[in-house]
């Protein structure tokens, strides 16, 4: 019998695809197949989560615009 | 490229243009892209009144032909059709762009275009057009009134606060007076909050001074109501010195008599040896600062030189006591000193040099400082290499009291003595050196000390001669305590110096009135308000500190490393992204080139595993914590004239109080966190350079940055004080022909990987710390021991490491330090061998080179 996974194909600057190599190796729920330096393929029902996850992850690492300070 | 900090918010705006939630979710996340700017732009020009009807009906159809996208672009055209709400405010679609910063209420003058600024009612940020042909003036006024915020080259921000406008009222401006400068320069009406704000503050800040008059103190007063209310009051009353009922009344000291030495008109004063106090007020026409300030104010013509004061006495150890309960009813009591009239202290003999000038700019700062002939206590803020120094001796020269000046280190301790000899003409035996190593006193009845702030602060159990000499500091009446580099002594330091040592007039001294963790507003308290701030742009057009060409480079993080990153430990993540061969190589690229150029490169890094690693690769000097004394002179002497040793490396030891005139390039490897002072002081090493006014001069500050990870974060946050002051930083993303270089560090992915395994290797096993407190020279006999360690520890192949400990066994460690660090040294002495007889170079220098041998020889044997 054949077990398919529905996987959606990413295109990612290495620097990226590290990032999701690493939230993987957590306990690997995301990625599917590890095609290239800039090419994975991971699960389609994570795709959100993972959007979510590196969201976070570059918090870290840009400064995002400063929201002018409204609550005075 | 844009703005960098722009470029992930573009992306932002360009994804979340799409949907139609975007206007209407004005959450922290919604983009402020450079869209966004453009709109508000657009806004302001269309809410002209004067927009002609047809242009009107044009926008109209615009905006029907429009998608939403082009939509967002005329907005502005909608908004003439809002209807206004009952505070005057319209509300239309463009309104949740600017959130509570839509100030569309404010009507326009007709004449706008014409008038330089634009107003926040809400926290009184004032933006100046630099561009309009007012801004020179209304620049000067608004320095005069507000606080500089951010000044790049177009759009200049200051804000109104209680301090600034403290300060504005002390050089003699009325309220009436900068309400309606204000109202002339800006675009808007003044805003009622605004105007209630200055009354308020220029109500009760700088009425009341407390004044030291022939060592009584006096509560003065413009106000005789101001005198009486305070009477009145229980507490103060019952302060005053009985007898003296009557509420005296006298005339202000005027800037008239005064003139600061080394300015143009002082040159004059310098040759007719009168006492300065002597001089009449007919020569009032010779303060041209003040008859400037009074210039702009050109509604208020009349320099009320003659203003009647009226004062009463208070006993000296009531002083604490008024000055709370003053602050406590809100008039804050302001402190000058009438050093002239000042008979009980004696003159201390100085002058400037006559042949000493000072700048313009620091003419200025000065003049803020002796804006009514009497000394007010403050801080004045020039950029590193502006001559801080400079300005600290005229302000001693000015007052002519017993001063006792306070620096960060005991190598500072000894150039203060020496600048003071060399630009004024004090006598060697009144200037005292107060350190660890030297307790003099000075033999006169008045003089100089020169002290750190440790010296006088230290608690702990002092020697016998220190303990005589804090005696004697604080028995003493001081009339000017000079404070250098103010921004990196904690406040609480500040408080114990103030009150054990009195002195009548503090001046703080600092190129960067700024910390991370914001206490620098204590020191608006603890010695005064910020009395003058340059403007660095200004000061580098006028050549009198260089250019600097602003730059971050952009390096990828090869695969391996970025994944090592993600994995490795927030310290380890440091030692990574400092170690990144591309970062390597772009270090490498950038020394060669400049070097090429004939520049005189010094390199920064926080990171002492990484400073060694890069130095001993690319075969350069180096200095940090535990290099020796004598090598670190050894090596700084051959950087500034040695031609062959163009590179330095250096640690943050090197950050501030270090004077290298020849640096002209500056590359930042790595660098403590989000650190902006930091990031300023380093661009100081190379603002005062020595080539600054060859024509076409730029010196360069490069801050390497690995992609992708939290420097660039750090980065930013950095950057944030120079691009205030006005510098651009471009980002480099690809370094042109850098795979071309000679030699290319790290080119090979082979490389690269044992680069990697070596760097964790090593800093596995030397998980020390590289805490590093001292500043570059003032070592300590006690320190040996701990250097070693870092020396042996601090990296560098295995085998070399169990060499290091075996000897530390043995109690050799020097020799293994030794071996560690002859790179740098033998290069150095194998360069004198080669300069000796070296076959570059030419007859001559050989013939004078054997000469010098020669007699040497002679010497030796005679």
């Amino acid at each position: 019998m054949v077990r398919a996974i529905r996987g959606v194909l990413i295109e990612c600057e290495p620097a990226i695809k590290s990032i999701i190599v690493h939230l993987d190796s957590a306990n690997n729920d995301i990625i599917i197949e590890d095609l290239d330096e800039t090419h994975l393929v991971v699960k389609e029902n994570m795709v959100q989560v993972l959007k979510q996850k590196l969201d976070d992850r570059l918090k870290e690492t840009y400064r995002p615009e400063e929201p002018l300070e409204d609550s005075e | 490229m844009p703005a960098k900090r722009k470029a992930p918010a573009t992306q932002a705006a360009a994804i979340k243009a799409g949907r139609t939630s975007a206007m209407s979710t004005p959450g922290p996340a919604t983009p402020r892209s450079i869209d966004d700017s453009s709109v508000m732009s657009d806004a302001d020009e269309d809410f002209d009144e004067d927009v002609p009807e047809e242009q009107k009906r044009r926008e109209e159809m615009l905006t029907k032909e429009a998608d939403d996208f082009v939509n967002k672009f005329t907005f502005g055209a909608k908004r003439l059709h809002g209807q206004p709400d009952d505070k005057g405010r319209r509300y239309d679609a463009a309104t949740p762009f600017f959130r509570k910063r839509d100030f569309s209420h404010l009507p326009l003058k007709p004449d706008h275009q014409n008038r330089p600024l634009w107003i926040d009612p809400d926290n009184c940020t004032i933006v100046l057009e630099r561009f309009n042909p007012l801004a020179e003036q209304a620049t000067d006024f608004l320095i005069t009134i507000a606080e500089p915020k951010s000044r790049p080259t177009f759009l200049h921000e200051y804000t109104l606060t209680p301090h600034s406008l403290y300060a504005a009222v002390s050089v003699g401006l009325r309220p009436k007076d900068i309400i309606n400068t204000l109202d002339r320069f800006l675009k808007t009406a003044l805003p009622d909050s605004v105007r209630r704000e200055i009354e308020h503050h220029t109500r009760s800040y700088g009425k009341v001074k407390l004044v030291l008059k022939h060592n009584r103190y006096f509560v003065e007063s413009v106000d005789a109501e101001v005198l009486q209310m305070l009477l009145k009051d229980k507490e103060i009353g019952a302060l005053r010195v009985q007898g003296s009922n009557e509420i005296t009344t006298s005339y202000a000291p005027t800037m008239g008599g005064l003139v600061i030495p080394g300015t143009q008109n002082a040159a004059g004063v310098h040759q007719a040896n009168l006492k300065q106090a002597e001089k009449k007020p007919g020569e009032g026409g010779d303060a041209p600062n003040e008859a400037d300030l009074f210039a702009t104010l050109n509604e208020e013509d009349d320099d009320d030189e003659k203003e009647a004061v009226h004062s009463f006495e208070i006993a000296d150890i009531n002083v604490e006591k008024v000055q709370k309960r003053c602050l406590d009813i809100g008039f804050p009591i302001l402190e000058e000193y009438d050093f002239r009239n000042d008979d009980v202290n004696p003159n201390l003999e100085i002058d400037l040099r006559p042949n000493t000038q000072i700048r313009p700019y620091q003419e200025k700062s000065l003049s803020k400082m002796f804006g009514n002939g009497r000394a007010k206590s403050g801080i004045i803020v020039l950029p590193c290499g502006a001559g801080k120094t400079l300005v600290g001796i005229t302000a001693a020269c000015t007052i002519k009291k017993g001063v006792i000046v306070l620096c960060t280190s005991s190598m500072s301790v000894v150039q203060w003595r020496q600048e003071f000899l060399k630009w004024s003409n004090i006598n060697p035996d009144d200037i005292a050196i107060f350190t660890a190593e030297s307790k003099n006193k000075f033999l006169g009845s008045t003089g100089i000390i020169v002290t750190t702030y440790s010296m006088v602060t230290n608690s702990r159990e002092r020697s016998h001669d220190s303990k005589k000499m804090m005696d004697f500091l604080r028995g003493r009446e001081w009339g000017l305590m000079l404070l250098d580099e103010v921004h990196v002594v904690p406040a609480e330091m500040f408080r114990r110096v103030i009150s054990s040592i009195k002195s009548h007039s503090k001046l703080g001294l600092t190129a960067t009135l700024l910390r991370e963790d914001d206490r620098i507003s204590h020191l608006n308290f603890l010695i005064g308000p910020k009395l003058y701030e340059a403007n660095w742009m200004e000061l580098s057009q006028q050549g009198h500190i260089a250019k600097v060409q602003c730059a971050e480079v952009w390096c990828p993080m090869p695969t391996e490393f970025y994944d090592e990153y993600l994995r490795a430990s927030a310290r380890m993540k440091r030692t990574l992204y400092a170690m990144n061969p591309r970062k390597f190589q772009a270090c490498q690229y950038l020394i060669n080139y400049h070097e090429a150029r004939g520049d005189k490169i010094i390199v920064f890094s926080d990171e002492l595993y990484s400073l060694k690693q890069y130095a001993l690769k690319l075969k350069k000097v180096f200095i940090y914590g535990g290099t020796s004394q004598a090598e670190r002179m050894q090596v700084l002497e051959n950087f500034q004239h040695n031609p062959e040793v163009n590179t330095l490396f250096l640690s943050k030891i090197g950050d501030t109080s270090l004077d290298l005139p020849e640096a002209t390039c500056l590359i930042q490897i790595s660098s403590h966190f989000g650190s902006r002072r930091q990031e300023a002081q380093r661009l100081g090493r190379i603002l005062r350079a020595k080539r600054r006014n060859d024509e076409g001069f730029n010196a360069f500050f490069y801050s390497l940055v690995s992609k992708d990870t939290q420097e660039m974060y750090y980065s930013s946050k950095r950057q944030a004080f120079l691009v205030d002051q006005g510098y651009a930083f471009k980002v480099i993303t690809q370094l042109a022909n850098i795979e071309n270089t000679p030699d290319l560090a790290f080119a090979t992915p082979q490389e690269c990987r044992e680069l990697l395994q070596r760097t964790l290797v090593d800093n596995e096993k030397g998980a020390e710390d590289d805490v590093e407190t001292d500043d570059l020279f003032g070592s300590k006999p006690g320190r040996g021991r701990k250097n070693n360690k870092l020396g042996g520890g601090g990296g560098g192949p295995a085998v070399r490491r169990t060499a290091g400990m075996l000897s530390e066994l043995s109690g050799a460690q020097d020799m293994a330090y030794i071996e560690r660090n002859k790179a740098a040294n033998k290069a150095l002495k194998q360069n004198k061998k080669r300069g000796a007889g070296g076959e570059g170079q030419s007859a001559f220098f050989k013939k004078i080179q054997r000469e010098k041998e020669k007699s040497k020889a002679q010497a030796r044997a005679g």
